[in-house]
């Protein structure tokens, strides 16, 4: 069932989106969520559960008629495929697409086989779609078994792949997925405290939570995740406590455009740190934060003052 | 022949390949560079050569020898003499042509087996001497050969038939004899059985008077025997008839050296190498051990000097490969650190911590504080305050540790102790759990004062007991631990009388014997403190001071004899043990019980089960303990109050899993415990402290208690173990430093935060207060 999300009201607080590209340039993410065959009833639960994660997650960012997600007899390939063929004609150079295999996945040696109900989606599949969509820099996660095998024939192209395993031999059903669905929404996952989530970030946050996972239950590791491509840290791919605007207080509204003003001067100074001493960059990167500080603590004061009242 | 000893040089040379021959050598007495031949060939022109050699004619002997080599001759005897001169490929060469010619003499396959006896290649040699063997069953050569190609393995039956079939054969040469007969007097002086030695080595001097043989190995041996058995005032005589015989034999000291360094005299073993590198400089395995010698006395530089000599004039020495390895390690990777820092009083530090790069802002704090702890822990019970700094290495690759230890890897242990130095496995060497790298330390730091206060005279096993003994009365982990499969073993009635004990950890009969004499060295100490006081446990190791031995020692000091000591011992344990050992495969169907109904998903059982094992051995805290079933049996069923009652319960008892200890201290932060919550942090550091989320929660802890120092602490060693969330980790060092009013280092440590995280608010908010006080200070 391919499903749609109303829109909801969320600010974009901060340009980290697609940070390496020009602001003057509206680029769009697009998120396609594809859950797999389960098998199982416990998989089933389980990746129904993970895509519907993911696509509320990616709502908390992007368009919810951005955000598609397939599943049960909807997920065929037919469907995905003509799906795709759509998407790359809306989408233009300066957008970005996010894609979610989420499910069971096979590799008998030679060729990589995602599990949908109907004939499978191949490796040729998965390149085809990609090479189709106009721009660069796509993101494809893959949470299967053996999804490793994806690694060799996705190498080079100027894609950010993450898989669960690290090869096509590594078989057992993964808990990869599960982790890295979890950390769109865990503030432990934000290493750098911006409320976005990266790719680089989830990654990491899954990785580890897979270690302690092994570890807790005294196994050896029968999953070893991946990630390849440039670019991870600046790929968002959610948002945690997304920051309403204030629609009551007007004072608010505009602390908040000012703390947007000043968090595109921090990311501006950060790009320019190469042609500035160790002193001036630290400086004047004291100062900006010295002012969101401020601000951040203006606007605590006035909702507490609201709230008093 | 020549490919085969090329193709086993190279092998050597690539350093990895090494331990494949690890365990073969480490029982090697020293070689000279020349070894005698004992009357094995008879060409005149070679023994003239021999002559000159051994009488330490050195120039002559060198002439001699390129004259055969220039002169017509055999190619065997041309092969002795590019041997003698250093040339061991040539010589091969020549062996292997002079082999070609003469398929049915049976010493020239003797002698290609002695010079791969030369190169370290001991299957090699075996092969060599067993085709001899086949050409002439009773050449005694080759059976002696064969013995000590053996005996640099284990196996002693088929050593024992080759010295047999030496000594029975009437037609076996004197010469070959009289080499069985050191092999002998050897072997019994390793295994400490010195009325044997001096038996021995008198039937040796009867009949090298009657057959008319050098006696120099004979002086050699008498004066290694001489220094055991502290009769000193004898050791140089022999020394000096040896030497007067031959000027240039260096086994005259290197002997008495090695039997110095394997009863762990250290300072005197490297006393008599390095006078026998002085005698004959070309002594390259006293080179080596010389420089070990000086690794284990912490002169390093002295150490790394010799084993690059013996390196560049022996390169087929794996030993001496491994400790060139080794040294690129040490240089490279480890850094000094000394505490107190500045020193205190006489300018001389107390102890040393030798720490890998990687580790030393994790390991250091730990490690100091239950180094120094110990320190003052022995110093008091032992009335014996250290006279030089104690060095610790903790190594973070336990193939370096051991090979650091005892020259080569592959061996299963965790701690070396050589005098004030000892070495020891980092937990980051041992990942499980199983690994206390705390109580190891603890173990080698008393090794360290039952070492020196006896000034090297305590037996193995009494250093072994006593430091079992604190591991378990006053180690960092309390309590009396004994692995199950021990517990089998005494059940058995494995346990060695007091007099033997040693034999179970130098000579041990079975695998596991080695552990079963640890657990019944630290027993015994038990039985004796609770006996007859602790102070009777210091009064005996001061007796080895004089050389005693330690059934004198018990005797005098105990005042019983050995036979009662263990009949008294043994009712100890059967009073103490009885009960358990007679229940023990009950409680061991238990325990599997425990296990196979967990692994189930069967909870209630596993709780009655376990609850079944915990009544018959409460003790028991091992990784297989089954409070840990338990108490994750009670965590599936929900039952939160029991899992921390039954955790606690682990805890208390000595438990140190890791994982468990984890959860016990998340649950005491639940409960606002924080001081047990700090116990147990502590605890877990000293199996696992590479978790930086213990450092953090443990500083957290801290600084909730005002303690901000010890916080500090903790938070630097997070991050010092390069966190994935360094935004945190820096602003918690910040936060510390501004409670501690370092504001400068506050502030760099904070601007690192939000270089990383600039909309991080806690780290903003004290940019806020940082700012604030700086302009109220300005003002």
């Amino acid at each position: 069932m391919l499903v749609k999300y109303s829109k909801q009201v969320i600010l974009v607080f901060a340009a980290t989106l697609l940070s390496a590209v020009s602001f003057s340039v509206r680029a769009e993410l697009y998120v396609t969520i594809i859950e797999g065959l389960g098998g199982e009833p416990v998989f089933e639960e389980n990746f129904h559960n993970q895509s519907q994660t993911l696509a509320d997650a990616s709502v908390t960012l992007t368009d919810a008629d951005k955000v598609a997600l397939f599943r049960g007899e909807n997920a065929t390939r037919a469907n995905l495929l003509a799906h795709f063929e759509s998407r790359s004609a809306i989408m233009n150079e300066n957008d970005r697409a996010a894609i979610y295999l989420i499910g069971h996945g096979s590799f008998d040696g030679e060729e990589y086989k995602f599990n949908i109900p109907g004939l499978d989606i191949t490796t040729d599949d998965i390149l085809n779609i990609l090479g189709s969509l106009p721009g660069q820099n796509h993101f494809l996660l893959n949470t299967s078994s053996t999804s490793g095998a994806l690694l060799e024939p996705l190498e080079g192209e100027s894609r950010i792949l993450v898989t669960a395993t690290r090869s096509g031999n590594e078989k057992n059903a993964t808990v990869f997925g599960e982790y890295f669905v979890e950390a769109l929404s865990s503030e432990d996952a934000d290493l750098n405290k911006n409320n976005n989530i990266s790719i680089e970030e989830a990654f990491g946050y899954a990785q580890r939570q897979v270690e302690e996972y092994f570890e807790s239950q005294g196994q050896l590791a029968t999953e070893h995740s991946e990630i390849i491509g440039d670019g991870a840290a600046q790929f968002t791919l959610a948002r945690i406590n997304p920051v309403v605007i204030s629609q009551e207080n007007p004072r608010i509204a505009e602390l908040q455009e000012q703390l947007l003003d000043i968090d595109q001067q921090i990311e501006s100074l950060q790009l320019r740190r190469p042609e500035l001493s160790n002193q001036e960059y630290i400086e004047q990167l004291q100062a900006l934060i010295l002012q969101s500080a401020t601000i951040n603590e203006e606007i605590d004061q006035i909702r507490g003052e609201d709230l008093a009242e | 022949m020549i490919a085969t000893l090329h193709k086993s040089i190279s092998r050597l040379a690539q350093l990895g390949a090494c331990s494949a021959i690890a365990s073969t050598i480490l029982f090697a007495v020293p070689a000279q560079a020349r070894e005698h031949l004992f009357g094995a060939l008879d060409n005149e022109n070679l023994l003239n050569c021999e002559n000159f050699y051994w009488t330490g004619q050195s120039v002559e002997a060198n002439a001699c020898y390129m004259n055969i080599i220039r002169t017509v001759n055999p190619p065997e005897i041309q092969a002795e003499a590019m041997w003698a001169l250093g040339d061991l490929y040539t010589a091969d060469e020549l062996l292997e042509q002079a082999a070609q010619l003469n398929p049915d003499n049976a010493m020239i396959l003797v002698r290609t087996g002695e010079l791969y006896m030369r190169t370290y290649q001991y299957q090699d040699a075996y092969n060599f001497f067993s085709q001899a063997l086949e050409v002439d069953p009773d050449n005694a050569w080759a059976h002696i050969g064969a013995a000590e190609a053996l005996s640099t393995g284990n196996n002693g039956e088929e050593i024992n038939a080759h010295l047999e079939a030496v000594q029975t054969h009437f037609a076996s040469p004197p010469g070959a004899r009289l080499r069985a007969m050191l092999m002998s007097i050897n072997s019994v002086m390793e295994r400490d059985l010195y009325d044997e030695a001096r038996d021995l080595l008198d039937q040796a001097w009867d009949f090298v008077e009657d057959e008319d043989l050098p006696t120099i190995h004979l002086n050699a041996l008498e004066a290694a025997l001489a220094f055991v058995t502290r009769i000193t005032d004898q050791v140089q005589d022999y020394i000096d008839a040896a030497l007067s015989e031959s000027p240039g034999y260096g086994d005259a000291y290197a002997i008495p050296g090695y039997f110095a360094s394997i009863t762990r005299r250290y300072a005197e073993s490297g006393e008599f190498y390095q006078r026998a590198v002085e005698v004959e400089p070309k002594h390259w395995t006293a080179h080596l051990e010389l420089g070990q010698n000086y690794l284990r006395l912490n002169k390093i530089d002295e150490g790394i000097r010799h084993v690059e000599i013996s390196y560049e004039g022996d390169g087929f020495n794996p030993k001496t490969l491994n400790m060139m390895r080794l040294l690129d390690t040490f240089s490279e990777n480890f850094v000094d650190l000394t505490f107190p820092d500045p020193p205190e009083g006489d300018g001389i530090p107390k102890l040393v911590l030798r720490l890998d790069r990687n580790e030393v802002n994790v390991i250091t704090p730990y490690a100091r504080e239950l180094a120094e702890a110990s320190m003052a822990t022995f110093e008091e019970r032992y009335n014996f305050p250290a006279k030089e700094p104690v060095v610790v290495e903790i190594f973070p690759n336990h193939e370096d540790f051991v090979v650091r230890s005892i020259g080569m890897p592959g061996v299963g242990i965790l701690g070396v102790t050589f005098g004030y130095l000892f070495a020891m496995d980092s937990p980051t060497g041992h990942p499980d759990e199983t690994y206390h790298w705390g109580t190891t330390l603890w173990h080698e730091m008393a090794h360290v004062y039952t070492v020196e206060a006896s000034e090297h005279g305590v037996p193995r096993w009494y250093s072994e007991g006593i430091s079992v003994y604190e591991e378990w009365n006053t180690g960092p982990i309390p309590g009396i631990k004994i692995p199950a499969y021990v517990l089998s073993f005494m059940a058995e009635g494995a346990f060695l009388p007091v007099a033997e004990l040693d034999n179970g950890f130098m000579r041990p009969t079975y695998d596991e014997q080695v552990i079963v004499s640890y657990m019944q060295a630290g027993l015994i100490f038990q039985f004796i403190s609770e006996e007859y006081g602790h102070e009777k446990i210091v009064e005996m190791l001061y007796q080895f001071v004089e050389g005693t031995d330690e059934v004198t020692a018990i005797e005098t000091a105990l005042e019983i004899s050995e036979n009662e000591f263990d009949r008294h011992f043994k009712q100890y344990i059967d009073i103490k043990f009885g009960p358990l050992l007679s229940n023990l495969q009950i409680w061991q169907q238990d325990l599997q019980a425990t296990r196979q109904a967990y692994a189930a998903g069967d909870w209630e059982e596993a709780i009655a089960a376990a609850n079944r094992a915990i009544f018959t051995f409460p003790d028991y805290v091992e990784q297989d303990s089954p409070y840990i079933a338990k108490a994750l049996a009670h965590s599936q069923l929900e039952q939160d109050d029991l899992k921390f009652e039954t955790l606690e319960t682990f805890w208390h008892l000595g438990g140190y899993s890791a994982r468990a200890l984890k959860e016990l201290a998340d649950e005491y932060i639940a409960r606002e415990q924080k001081a047990e919550a700090i116990e147990v942090f502590r605890d877990i550091h000293y199996v696992d402290p590479f978790d930086e989320a213990t450092h953090g929660k443990l500083g957290d802890i801290y600084i909730e208690l005002g303690r901000t120092e010890a916080a500090l602490m903790e938070y630097q060693v997070g991050l010092a173990l390069n966190p994935l969330d360094q935004a945190t980790a820096n602003y918690r060092i910040a936060a510390a430093y501004k409670a501690l009013n370092d504001n400068a280092q506050a502030m760099e440590y904070l601007m690192t935060a939000l270089d990383i995280a600039p909309q991080f608010r806690p780290a903003q908010q004290l940019l806020l207060e940082l700012s604030r006080s700086e302009m109220n200070t300005q003002n």
